[in-house]
């Protein structure tokens, strides 16, 4: 315990923003756990008068159907943590292990599966998005599919970069001439040196995916209305919100908060794992 | 006479990879909008109602048969590639209007739109970033790296419905009903679109300026800078006329490149501002499940953000020769 807390002031005098950063997403994943614990009532609960302005009872107030603010908005982290992590570790392993295989077969295998990034990262995300969600329809799952598209080609085409150079090093070609399988060496050799790299797209892509669906609820493509997702809240707080602000304002801040704190924590982290890029960014 | 050869080969290079890139963007589309559960047909039957299952069916049958949405995705997509080089979108089933009629009306909006946003954009950001960097870890360069990151953090959808919140309610702002255009009346034009231009711009502002300071950062180290300064010239006029300027060739090929991500944050300020540009027909043809709109406007989409892509490529490549013969 007491080296835990030594890293953790190391840490918080090292990297002061990324510590604000570790305290908003502790905040984020404590409530995505104990939602069940920490919510006064049910996410889907329409018990209670509707537009009841924040009060004792109802801190931040309830919404057109009569459903509490705050419960929603803590069972949101759930949602959003649950979305943001499937989909990165889904989008980002496969991209890997795409980028990977394909920088070390090289010659046209590679050339063929560039243009398929390529053609992937021709659209705006956010447009490639919307249509996946019109093609999959509205679902949480389907979110979580139509990101792990999105992060998918980016991810492919970031490691493939770092792949090709470690394909290089003389310890890959002295692993190829004591034969090792083509397997193997993508597994063994190839991968593991691009886990830095794969670290750091995971941590900065957290606060995007978060983003990304929050924005597709906020459309009305992404979750289901009845699902406590902040973008979705959102979108129905803009029918009143001249008479009911609260309803923009906290999931709006919840949404905020959550991406201000991955990104700093991600920074962080990107620094830390990354000398190079110390200083230049933030 | 060989540096040439390669210039002209680089460029040759960028625009060979253009064509199979739309192509293979606007196969994928295609493919996607056969996915869909529900088909024209079937939407454009089931609204009228009333009519038995029997001739419902026939009917879906006749409009597919019509549509061509009975024969092979192939056949359907070629067909639809031949249209679109001839400059012929097909018809909107939700507008019940040619998709080019719709494009032509639409497209400058949304492109005006960006374009605004980008430049407000540029102009508070680039001279934040520099003082940032010439001012590196002062209260002020921890005030704007906070605020960039902050402008990072506040999703564009939360920034854009806030100030349309302080406008309705404080300001009695509605909506236009009617777009004006930018050549009828600038004035009331830039009332409507300065809005949604200003909460986009306040997003990407924060990019443009971490990468204005690292960019800065990295070029005040160099040794012309370090010469510059040597020579006893005002530090005002180093960081301007000799840092600036070569700190900002990235960042002008950024914000090229940022214009074409801008489209998807166009497409939600759109919404929310009630602007009737690409973004909001968009959205609601996907409702409508009207396949050639949606495939219409996200190939246009696409064009635009490959060929802006391209244009950064190429400019990039035209001011920094180093890019051209690596």
């Amino acid at each position: 315990m007491r080296r835990l807390l030594d890293r953790a002031a190391w840490f918080a005098r090292r990297q002061p923003l990324g510590a604000a950063g570790a305290v908003l997403v502790t905040l984020l994943v404590v409530a995505a756990l104990f939602a069940p614990g920490l919510a006064p009532h049910g996410p889907k609960e329409t018990a209670f008068a509707p537009y009841l302005p924040p009060s004792a009872e109802f801190p931040m107030g309830t919404d057109h159907l009569g459903r509490d603010v705050l419960s929603r908005v803590v069972w949101g982290a759930r949602l959003s943590l649950y979305v943001g992590l499937a989909s990165v570790l889904v989008g980002i392993t496969l991209g890997a292990l795409w980028g990977a295989v394909a920088a070390y077969l090289g010659g046209s295998a590679d050339t063929a599966s560039q243009r398929v990034v390529d053609s992937l990262m021709a659209l705006p995300p956010i447009v490639l998005a919307l249509a996946l969600m019109a093609a999959l329809g509205q679902s949480v799952t389907n979110v979580i599919i139509a990101l792990t598209l999105l992060l998918t080609p980016t991810a492919a085409r970031t490691v493939r970069a770092v792949a090709l150079g470690v394909k290089e090093h003389p310890f890959v070609e002295a692993a190829r001439a004591a034969g090792c399988t083509r397997g193997r060496i993508i597994a063994r050799h190839i991968l593991p040196n691009c886990l830095a790299t794969y670290i750091v797209l995971v941590t900065t892509n957290v606060s995007y995916a978060i983003v990304v669906e929050a924005a597709l609820s906020f459309l009305g493509v992404g979750a289901p209305p009845d699902e406590p997702s902040w973008g979705g809240m959102l979108t129905a707080g803009t029918q009143a919100m001249e008479q009911a602000p609260w309803l923009i304002v906290f999931p709006g801040l919840a949404i905020s908060l959550a991406v201000f704190g991955l990104n700093l924590l991600g920074d962080a982290i990107r620094d830390l794992a990354d000398p190079r890029l110390r200083g230049g960014l933030g | 006479m060989l540096p040439r050869v390669i210039a002209r080969s680089y460029v040759a290079r960028r625009l060979a990879l253009f064509v199979p890139t739309l192509l293979g963007a606007s196969l994928l589309i295609f493919v996607l909008m056969r996915l869909v559960p529900g088909d024209i047909a079937q939407i454009l039957v089931y609204q009228t109602g009333s009519e038995s299952s029997a001739i419902q069916e026939r009917h879906i049958r006749q409009i597919r048969a019509e549509l061509g949405l009975d024969r092979p995705l192939i056949t359907q997509y070629l067909d639809w590639l031949a249209g679109v080089l001839r400059g012929d979108f097909g018809y909107s089933y939700s507008q019940r209007r040619p998709v080019n009629e719709i494009l032509a009306e639409r497209l400058p909006r949304s492109l005006e739109l960006a374009l605004l946003t980008l430049l407000l954009a540029a102009l508070w950001s680039i001279p934040l970033g520099v003082i940032s960097a010439a001012r590196r870890n002062t209260w002020l360069d921890y005030l704007v790296r906070v605020l960039s990151i902050s402008g990072l953090s506040l999703p564009i959808f939360f920034t854009g419905v806030l100030i349309l919140y302080v406008l309705v309610r404080f300001f009695r702002w509605l909506p236009p009903l009617e777009f004006v255009s930018v050549l009828d009346d600038p004035v009331e034009n830039l009332k409507q679109l300065i809005w949604p231009a200003l909460a986009q711009a306040y997003y990407i502002s924060a990019p443009i300026m971490r990468l204005t300071r690292s960019q800065m950062l990295e070029v005040i180290r160099q040794d012309y800078v370090r010469t510059a300064r040597a020579k006893g010239l005002a530090e005002g006029r180093v960081v301007y006329r000799h840092a600036l300027r070569n700190a900002l060739l990235p960042v002008v090929t950024f914000i090229g490149w940022w214009g074409g991500r801008l489209l998807g944050g166009i497409v939600i300020m759109e919404i929310i501002f009630a602007v009737p540009g690409l973004g909001t027909a968009l959205v609601q043809a996907v409702s409508y499940r009207d396949y050639p709109t949606v495939q219409a406007i996200i190939f246009v989409m696409a064009l635009v953000f490959l060929v802006l892509n391209l244009a950064v490529d190429l400019l990039y490549g035209w001011l920094d020769p180093r890019i051209r013969y690596a």
